[in-house]
């Protein structure tokens, strides 16, 4: 062996050595940071407990947990919901106070560190579907209140059901993604601004986690920080882009947003999709002052906006089949000039849907149709048959460009390969 | 808007019909009643929730129901419709001679009462029994498959056991409908 290549082998085994030991002090989290406090290991007293559960009532509600940790007609915060994942299954958890199956052994202290750390009692780590890089940004007060309310609630004993990872060994890795994707500090307000400012600020960003869905992933599956909340694709529709440039082409001002956000819907049409969740759990308990703060924030500094300077018919040559098959299928709900009815179907002619850059959204209610749902204050349309069985692909693109160009002012032409791509793969 | 009008033809009941000049944003429902004269399918809601207003469509993929108010009347040019007119056997002379077996089964269990959704639950039970000839369902399968077939429908007095019992009889009855 020539000096040359021992000193060679030498440096590289140190390198791998160094390397080692740096990927083990990540996992044994010597470089995980936390945001809790020292403070939060001293219990609450009952009494600010029992101060904090109203309050935390309106917080939990605003962070919507109660989408994910209730199982399709289970009891609510006992978990159990499938996030089907590329790689298995993950359940929500029980976060309930059952001291066995529950939180109700957890102290102040574990509840801070999962929720805003992402470690569970016992330096499990959570999976990042859980929004703790979001709810990094609570304030501890916040955060013990949440702690009061759902303690305060009953026990329910359900047993969490094991993820069906194959490798779900690797959680002590998340201290590598976390040191890519969790900000070392959360988010602090931003004195020069107005406080209403940094109230949206925060209800965006912390409590209502928007950008969990509305902001890009990269492949590591972090958000992508340049491209908050410019839109992603999730569970196959558009979470679309609510910058204030996405907002103000989906048709909104701040004044219609805030009506928006807790009534799920409006002339822009209704929350559907995922979003329809964060309406019933989550949005329709907003005070107005809330509302306001959020879309105040989200539409920035904007002048108050005219509708969107393409909307409008544009001399598009629609296809007449689109126009045809739209007053036969569509217009008796509709209306024949898009305007809808009241308290049954939507208008189209302001339909946000319409004018996304993409036609995903559009094309999968087209095929499949939406579920009548109760939204807040009574309101109830009625369900929208899908006409993926009664509309070939040539009809479903037409008529959806013939939607998109006379009412969206979207002249981008829908190709069969589009529709193809919504329809369901066994029908 | 104005709508322009434009000739139809269909065939409504087995025998063609038309060309008739129609509104182009006109209901196939308000043709049946005001231009064809068959009134047996109902408006109720008038938007596509109560499906008294239901008629059949033979299409390529078999018979299928559709709600005739919310449809357009052009939507059917050339295409082949049922309404409940269409399903009991008449004489030469159009009148009545036997119901078919839906209809039979409806009165013998006193299926209905008021009477005003039965044309649309005619509908539905028939294009469950057609299509059942074709694909028959499984034994444990068959209360779901009705309540599929029915469940879209609003009846005000009876209930729905009624209808439900009176179909699932005459399935029962019925040899190759059901397998296992």
């Amino acid at each position: 062996m020539s000096p040359r290549f021992r000193r060679f082998t030498l440096a590289a085994a140190v390198v791998v050595g160094i390397g080692a030991m740096g990927a083990l002090a990540v996992m044994a989290g010597l470089f995980a940071t936390s945001v809790v406090d020292a403070s939060a290991r001293t219990p609450l007293a009952k009494e600010e407990m029992k101060e904090l559960v109203e309050r935390g009532r309106y917080l939990t509600r605003a962070a919507d947990c109660a989408a994910c940790h209730t199982a399709e007609g289970g009891a609510p915060f006992a978990g159990g919901r499938a996030f089907a994942m590329p790689f298995g299954t993950l359940y929500s958890t029980n976060i309930s106070p059952d001291p066995e199956t529950g939180i109700g052994r957890w102290t102040r202290a574990d509840f801070q560190r999962a929720v805003r750390d992402g470690v569970a009692a016992g330096g499990r780590h959570l999976y990042p579907a859980m929004p703790y890089v979001s709810y990094r940004d609570l304030t501890a007060t916040d955060t013990d209140a949440i702690y009061a309310y759902l303690m305060s609630r009953s026990p329910i004993r359900q047993q969490n059901r094991a993820n069906t990872f194959p490798f779900d060994y690797v959680r002590p890795t998340l201290t590598f993604w976390n040191l890519l994707h969790l900000p070392a500090r959360g988010v602090a307000p931003e004195p020069s601004r107005p406080a209403a400012w940094n109230r949206g600020r925060y209800l965006v960003g912390a409590l209502g986690h928007c950008g969990e869905c509305h902001t890009p992933r990269d492949l590591t599956l972090g958000m992508i920080p340049s491209r908050y909340l410019h839109g992603a694709r999730i569970e196959d529709v558009d979470a679309p882009d609510i910058t204030s440039a996405g907002l103000l082409l989906m048709g909104f001002d701040a004044g219609s947003l805030a009506r928006y956000l807790p009534a799920g819907m409006g002339p822009q049409g209704v929350m559907n999709f995922s979003m329809y969740d964060v309406v019933h759990n989550s949005t329709r308990y907003l005070t107005a002052d809330d509302a306001a703060a959020m879309a105040d924030y989200l539409m920035g500094s904007r002048p108050t906006p005219a509708p969107p300077a393409q909307a409008g018919p544009i001399p598009v040559a629609a296809p007449p089949g689109g126009r045809q098959t739209y007053v036969q299928l569509c217009s008796a709900c509709h209306g024949v000039d898009g305007e809808g009815i009241p308290h049954v179907s939507p208008p189209l002619r302001t339909n946000a849907s319409l004018r996304l850059p993409s036609p995903r959204n559009l094309l999968v209610v087209v095929v499949a149709g939406l579920p009548d749902r109760p939204l807040p204050g009574g309101e109830r349309l009625q369900a929208m048959p899908g006409f993926g069985t009664l509309l070939d692909d040539r009809q479903i693109a037409d008529l959806v460009n013939y939607l998109r160009g006379t009412w969206g002012g979207t002249p981008r032409t829908v190709t069969l390969d589009e529709v193809r791509a919504v329809r369901p793969t066994q029908p | 808007m104005t709508m322009r009008s434009s000739p139809l033809s269909l065939s409504v009941n087995g025998k063609p019909v038309g060309p008739i000049n129609v509104p182009d944003d006109m209901m196939l429902l308000d043709v049946l009643h005001e231009y064809l004269g068959l009134t047996g399918s109902r408006v109720s809601c008038g938007q596509g929730i109560c499906h008294a207003c239901a008629v059949i469509i033979d299409g390529p993929d078999g018979p299928r129901e559709i709600r005739s108010c919310i449809t357009g009347a052009h939507f059917f040019a050339g295409k082949a419709i049922r309404t409940v007119e269409g399903h009991a056997e008449r004489d030469a002379q159009g009148n009545v001679v036997r119901l078919s077996p839906v209809q039979q089964a409806f009165i013998e269990h006193f299926a209905f009462q008021c009477g005003y959704c039965t044309p649309g639950f005619v509908t539905a039970a028939t294009v469950l029994v057609e299509r059942l000839k074709t694909s028959p369902v499984a034994r444990p399968d068959l209360e779901a498959a009705i309540t599929k077939a029915l469940g879209q429908h609003i009846c005000r007095c009876t209930g729905y056991v009624r209808y439900f019992e009176a179909v699932r009889d005459l399935i029962l009855a019925t040899p190759g409908l059901v397998r296992g």
